[in-house]
């Protein structure tokens, strides 16, 4: 850890600021909020990282997606993601986020979350522990550090990609594109 | 004028807001039985904010923002920090009452800009709040200059080195003022306005990035504002910045653990409090210096 060195301080503000400030929105959407308080509570505080809790997405830094994603939930994911300002880093807590979990078959959830958001970080079980998200952000720092957590970089650049994956998944979308595609206006 | 205090005074303040935020975290948490975030926490976090994008909801977004810390940084300059006091006016404490209402003004004005519903909400909270604690605030304002038969705070700092301290001499307008110091502060039993598991932080759920940041130098000059304005008045100001900080310090750490173990009030409940055991002590107070008379 970093934090205490002056002179990286003075180089890179933005880069040190972003990894030692993270500010983190938890969409629990099935399993997941029962690991999430013990971690920013007195049995693991989170608060000695940096990472605290936040109640809306415009503060944000930091998504933890836990459990599986519904349809349902997806549409909401979404629109939390393109609210947090850049930059921002996403990271899916859980083995349902990466390729469905024990959902594999089911005819209502999303099998690959990355599909739909970049996702800069894995954290794999069922259920992790609480100590896995600690991991997580220590990898994510590194991360930062070697400009390679730039899932939001993507999401800009390849915005077409997900947003096709996105009508494909949920039909047509209520809200206009973010970013300018191809395809149609802005 | 001075000009040299009027920048040295909001960099005090500034200085000393952020370091009372950083040693808030750190001794919540120990509270808690956590080991807590460095005490540069909110220098990261503030570092951090700069850097990112924000999001501006229009002109009255933005102009009601800067209109709050703008009227932060004017109360600041007429309260006296140990011997350094810009502004030394004959009404001082007269001022400092008013300037005081401009930064919730000027918050609630710049969260109507954003135009979210939890917003809303938040600021009907907010301004509820202040009427509640406004009534003990202004009887015990009432008691200080009936009993020192003055409205400068120079003057009463000077007044208090020569009979001793406030909180001796007016015990009762002191206990009142403390009780309604988590209220004036917005934070843990009053944290009602940005309440974060209620109304999604309320009043500051628009905000972000530079905006935020912003928000949150307001929130430390506040925190400076209300807790010098205590030692002023009660705790005989200071002779010195530093002697004075301590003080401050003091009542900082007194009030941090009423902060730390208790939950929230409802709205009713917290105005219910601050309208009868601080409202009933300040007026006691008020009608016993009446009775006895003022000093000198």
């Amino acid at each position: 850890m970093d934090r205490n060195v002056l002179t990286k301080w003075l180089k890179q503000p933005q880069k040190m600021g972003n990894k030692y400030s993270l500010w983190a929105i938890y969409f629990c959407t099935g399993c997941g909020i029962i690991e999430v308080p013990p971690v920013i509570t007195s049995r693991w505080d989170a608060e000695r990282f940096g990472v605290i809790p936040v109640a809306t997405p415009r503060q944000a830094n930091l998504f933890l997606i836990t459990g599986y994603v519904s349809l349902k939930t997806l549409k909401a994911i979404i629109r939390t993601y393109e609210q947090m300002p850049e930059p921002k880093y996403t990271v899916g807590f859980g083995s349902c986020p990466i390729n469905g979990g024990m959902y594999w078959d089911s005819y209502n959830t999303i099998k690959h979350l990355d599909k739909y958001i970049p996702i800069d970080g894995w954290i794999a079980g069922c259920m992790p522990r609480p100590e896995a998200i600690f991991i997580a952000v220590t990898h994510l720092w590194t991360l930062i550090d070697k400009e390679m957590a730039n899932g939001y970089k993507k999401y800009r650049a390849k915005y077409q990609y997900y947003r096709e994956n996105q009508e494909k998944a949920l039909g047509k979308l209520a809200w206009p594109p973010l970013f300018k595609t191809d395809n149609g206006n802005e | 004028m001075n000009v040299v205090g009027c920048i040295l005074s909001p960099v005090i303040g500034f200085v000393v807001g952020i370091f009372f935020m950083g040693l808030f975290r750190i001794m919540m948490a120990r509270i808690h039985w956590r080991y807590g975030p460095p005490l540069t926490q909110p220098i990261i976090d503030i570092i951090k904010l700069f850097h990112q994008k924000s999001v501006s909801h229009g002109l009255i977004f933005e102009l009601g923002l800067f209109l709050s810390l703008a009227g932060s940084v004017v109360t600041l300059l007429f309260i006296p920090i140990g011997n350094i006091c810009p502004l030394n006016l004959a009404g001082g404490l007269l001022v400092v009452l008013y300037l005081m209402l401009i930064a919730p003004m000027g918050i609630a004005l710049s969260g109507g800009g954003g135009s979210n519903p939890n917003i809303s909400i938040g600021i009907s909270r907010k301004m509820l709040l202040a009427l509640s604690y406004e009534v003990p605030f202004l009887l015990i304002i009432l008691t200080v200059m009936i009993h020192y038969r003055t409205i400068s705070l120079v003057n009463l700092v000077e007044l208090q080195r020569a009979s001793g301290w406030g909180i001796i001499s007016l015990p009762l307008a002191g206990i009142a003022y403390f009780l309604i110091l988590p209220a004036m502060l917005g934070v843990r039993p009053f944290e009602i306005a940005e309440a974060p598991q209620e109304i999604a932080s309320g009043l500051k759920v628009e905000y972000s990035g530079k905006f935020l940041a912003l928000y949150y130098i307001e929130h430390a000059f506040r925190r400076f504002i209300v807790i010098a304005l205590f030692v002023n008045l009660f705790l005989g100001g200071a002779g010195e910045p530093f002697t004075f900080v301590l003080k401050m310090l003091v009542v900082f750490i007194a009030g941090l653990f009423i902060n730390a173990v208790f939950p929230r009030f409802r709205m009713e409940q917290a105005i219910r409090f601050n309208w009868t055991w601080p409202t009933l002590i300040a007026l006691a107070g008020l009608i016993i210096s009446m009775i006895w008379g003022g000093y000198g």
